[in-house]
């Protein structure tokens, strides 16, 4: 499952069906709204680019680390502290290519899926720049 | 020909999206953009500096396809083009 959705995902559906014939480690990386003193954050995407190019990062994936099958979901829309914003789940036949696999689709994800962060405070808004430093506190 | 420009994040705020634009034949992707973004001075400087040359962190789409911006002055926009700008990417 590929998606870019303003609903939350079942994790544990995920997994379970994430377990094929020859998994022997799935990996779970869960993306969470961090509490750096902020009341909100509201997440936009250019989805029609930003669809195909998840679909494009989980293939690269599959065939790079022998991955039996990835799942990508980003979430959209305002999200409140703790709630999720991006799940992945990959399915291998060993932790190496698990852990790997994972790894290579969040950092390609930050590197170029055209989606975007705004982390609303309790004295005004800001968009995330990208890799940079987050949170609303002194001096951000 | 008519242009489909989209902006997004802090653009999109400046300046709006999903804005349908009559523009010339033979118009450039640069002129596109700068035509547009003078509508709102706050989302042109957001874009452009001082000399309207793009700001080294703007990203540039052309139905879907990235355009570096320095390929902009001559990359030419046809009827129906999709073009999206953008700043830096945060998702994840």
């Amino acid at each position: 499952m590929i998606a870019i959705q303003t609903g939350d995902v079942d994790i544990g559906d995920l997994i379970t069906s994430a377990k094929r014939h020859g998994t022997g480690a799935i990996v779970v990386f869960d993306g969470i709204v961090r509490d750096d003193d902020i009341r909100e954050m509201e997440l936009e995407a250019y989805g029609e680019v930003a669809v195909p190019e998840l679909e494009k990062i989980a293939s690269e994936a599959k065939s790079n680390f022998n991955l039996l099958s990835v799942d990508i979901i980003h979430r959209i829309g305002r999200l409140a502290i703790g709630e999720n914003i991006l799940v992945i789940v990959v399915s291998a036949g060993h932790r190496k290519e698990a852990y790997e696999g994972s790894r290579f689709i969040i950092e390609s994800i930050k590197a170029g899926v055209p989606i975007w962060k705004k982390e609303l405070c309790k004295d005004g808004d800001r968009w995330v720049p990208g890799e940079h430093s987050h949170g609303c506190g002194p001096g951000k | 020909m008519t242009v489909r420009v989209r902006f997004f994040a802090r653009f999109r705020e400046l300046l709006g999206t999903d804005i349908m634009v009559n523009a010339r034949e033979g118009i450039v992707l640069s002129e596109l953009v700068k035509e547009v973004a003078s509508r709102n001075q706050d989302g042109y400087q957001a874009i452009f500096d001082d000399q309207g040359v793009f700001r080294e962190f703007v990203i540039l789409m052309q139905n879907g396809k990235r355009i570096e911006t320095s390929a902009a002055g001559t990359t030419l926009v046809k009827d129906g083009d999709e073009i999206a700008v953008f700043p830096p990417v945060a998702g994840g």
